[in-house]
C-alpha cells in the first residue's frame, strides 16, 4: 500500500528530504509518471518500516533539483528518471549524461507516453 | 605521491557472470575513487509491463531474475491483488511462503559458493552448489521447473503440494542441513576466509541507512530491518526474526547469509507443517484500477513494486525496484580505501544480480 504522502514543490523538495536525512529515513527509490503535460514523482522513503512518499507535481520544461547532496543513493534513478523520461534534473552527483542506459542509438525517451513531434503526436520508444 | 590510475572492473570479469563496471581509481595497490556504471543490458521491463494485459505481467516479471524469479512474480500478484481487492486463499499464502524460502535457500547456496569461488576455493564453491542442486530439484519436482517457476499467480498459486511432495520436502531439506552443517563453518570459522572478509568492505550502521542499502547488506551493518517483519503471506504467523551482524564488513554480510539459510530452512519446514488444507486460487475478475506500492524481502533485499491501473486490462505504470539496484552505491563507501585485490571480494558481498538490475 502507498505510505504516508507529503506533497512537496520543486522548491521545497530539498528541504523535506533534508528533513528525512536528519530523521534517518532511508531512501527507497522514486518513481516517475508521465501525465501529459507534467510529471508526477514519488520520492519514497522508509521509516521503521513504515513508507513516506514526497510527491512532487512538475512541469516538463521545470528544472528539478537532485537530492543527491542528502542521499547519494539517489543517483542511479535520478539519472534513469532524465534518460527515461526526459526529466530535468540538475546537479546529480555522478551525471552520465544520458548515457547510463540508452545509447545514441537507442530509442529516445521511451517511458515518455507520447512525444510530441513535428507537430505530429507520436509514441515514446517507437 | 603514487600517480592515479582508473582501471575498469568488469563489464567483463571472471568473477562477475552479469555485466557491471566500476570504474575504479587507485593509488599504488589503494582504491581512491569509484564510479558504477550500469546499462549494459537494459530490458524495459517496465515499458513491457505497460504494453501487456496485466496477467501476462506475472510471466514477464518473473523473467527479471533466474534466481529470485518466484518473488518477483509475488510481489507483482501481491500488488495487483491489492488493487483489485482479491482475498488469497490462506493455503495459497502458506505455499508462497514456501516457494520464497526455498528460492532463499538456494540463493543464499549460490552465494556462498560464488564467495568461494572468488577466493579460489573451488571445492568449496562446487560443494555449496552440489547441495543447491537438490533445493532445485523440489522445484521441478512440485513445479515442473526447476527455476522460472510460475508457481504463483494472481489470486493464489497455480499448483498445490501434495502430501507426498511435502514429505520429499522434508526429507530433502534435513539432507540439506546436514551437509551444510559441514559447509557453513568454513565459511564462518576458516582462518583464509576470515582473512579476506572480516574489516574489508566496511559499511557502518548510519552508512548502510544513509545510502539506501538493503537485506543482508543492510542487517550485516547491524540495522535489524527486513520486510518479512511486516507479517506479508503468513510470516506473522511463523514468528519471523531477522537476523543480523554488526560488522559492517564482508565477513558479516556472509554470516547473515549463511545464518539466513539455516532461517529460510527452518520457515520452510514450519509453513509446510502449519499449512491448512482449503483452495489454492481465488480466481481474479475484473481489471485493476488505483496505485499502490508492495514491498517483500527477496534474498538480496527488498523488492519494491509500484503499479497503476486504470480500470484497464493494461497497467498504466509498473515501476520495479530491485535490492542490487538500491545496493550498488554503497560500493562507492566501500570500496574507497581497500585493496585493488579485495575489489572483487567486496563486490561479491553485495551478492549483486544485474538481471535484476537491468530489468
Amino acid at each position: 500500500m502507498m505510505g504516508k504522502n507529503v506533497s512537496v514543490t520543486k522548491d521545497t523538495l530539498v528541504p523535506e528530504v533534508q528533513k528525512l536525512a536528519e530523521a534517518k529515513a532511508r531512501f527507497i527509490t522514486a518513481t516517475c509518471l508521465d501525465l501529459g503535460d507534467q510529471f508526477q514523482v514519488y520520492y519514497s522513503f522508509d521509516q521503521d518500516l513504515q513508507e513516506v512518499d514526497l510527491q512532487l507535481m512538475v512541469g516538463k520544461d521545470e528544472e528539478v533539483p537532485s537530492i543527491t547532496g542528502q542521499y547519494l543513493c539517489a543517483l542511479l534513478i535520478e539519472n534513469e528518471m532524465k534518460e527515461l523520461f526526459g526529466m530535468k534534473v540538475k546537479d546529480i552527483a555522478i551525471d552520465f549524461g544520458g548515457k547510463m542506459l540508452l545509447t545514441d542509438t537507442s530509442p529516445q525517451l521511451p517511458m515518455v507516453k507520447a512525444v510530441k513531434k513535428s507537430g505530429e503526436d507520436q509514441k515514446g520508444g517507437e | 605521491m603514487a600517480p592515479r590510475t582508473i582501471a575498469p572492473f568488469g563489464p567483463q570479469h571472471p568473477v562477475l557472470p552479469e555485466p557491471l563496471q566500476l570504474k575504479i581509481g587507485y593509488e599504488d595497490e589503494k582504491v581512491v575513487e569509484v564510479v558504477p556504471a550500469i546499462g549494459y543490458c537494459h530490458r524495459g521491463v517496465e515499458k513491457a509491463g505497460e504494453l501487456n494485459e496485466f496477467p501476462k505481467n506475472v510471466f514477464l516479471v518473473e523473467r527479471i531474475c533466474g534466481i529470485c524469479s518466484f518473488i518477483h512474480a509475488l510481489c507483482y500478484c501481491m500488488g495487483v491483488e491489492e488493487l483489485m481487492k482479491l482475498e488469497v486463499p490462506e493455503r495459497a499464502k502458506y505455499l508462497r511462503v514456501v516457494y520464497s524460502e526455498l528460492s532463499r535457500v538456494h540463493s543464499h547456496l549460490l552465494w556462498l559458493g560464488l564467495l568461494a569461488d572468488a577466493f579460489g576455493f573451488e571445492s568449496l564453491f562446487m560443494e555449496f552448489w552440489r547441495v543447491r542442486e537438490k533445493v532445485l530439484d523440489l522445484m521441478e519436482m512440485t513445479s515442473g521447473d526447476r527455476v522460472i517457476m510460475s508457481s504463483c499467480t494472481i489470486g493464489g498459486v497455480r499448483r498445490d503440494i501434495s502430501p507426498e511432495q511435502a514429505k520429499e520436502i522434508e526429507k530433502t531439506l534435513a539432507w540439506v542441513r546436514n551437509q551444510y552443517n559441514r559447509l557453513a563453518p568454513v565459511v564462518l570459522n576458516d582462518y583464509t576466509v576470515k582473512k579476506r572478509t572480516v574489516g574489508v568492505g566496511v559499511v557502518t550502521k548510519e552508512q548502510a541507512v544513509a545510502l539506501g542499502c538493503v537485506g543482508p547488506t543492510l542487517r550485516g551493518s547491524g540495522v535489524n530491518q527486513d520486510l518479512r517483519q511486516t507479517g506479508y503471506a503468513v510470516y506473522k504467523e511463523l514468528g519471523f526474526e531477522p537476523i543480523t551482524a554488526d560488522g559492517g564488513d564482508s565477513y558479516s554480510r556472509a554470516v547473515v547469509r549463511a545464518k539466513e539459510t539455516y532461517q529460510a530452512i527452518d520457515l520452510t519446514l514450519e509453513a509446510l507443517a502449519k499449512m491448512p488444507a482449503g483452495e489454492i486460487l481465488n480466481k481474479p475478475k475484473g481489471n485493476p484500477q488505483g496505485e499502490t506500492v508492495m514491498r517483500v524481502e527477496q534474498p538480496r533485499g527488498e523488492l519494491f513494486y509500484y503499479l497503476k491501473g486504470d480500470g484497464s486490462r493494461n497497467l498504466e505504470r509498473l515501476r520495479v525496484r530491485t535490492p542490487t539496484y538500491a545496493n550498488i552505491p554503497s560500493l562507492l563507501v566501500m570500496l574507497p580505501g581497500s585493496q585493488m585485490a579485495d575489489v572483487p571480494v567486496i563486490t561479491l558481498s553485495i551478492d549483486p544480480c544485474i538481471s535484476c538490475t537491468e530489468r
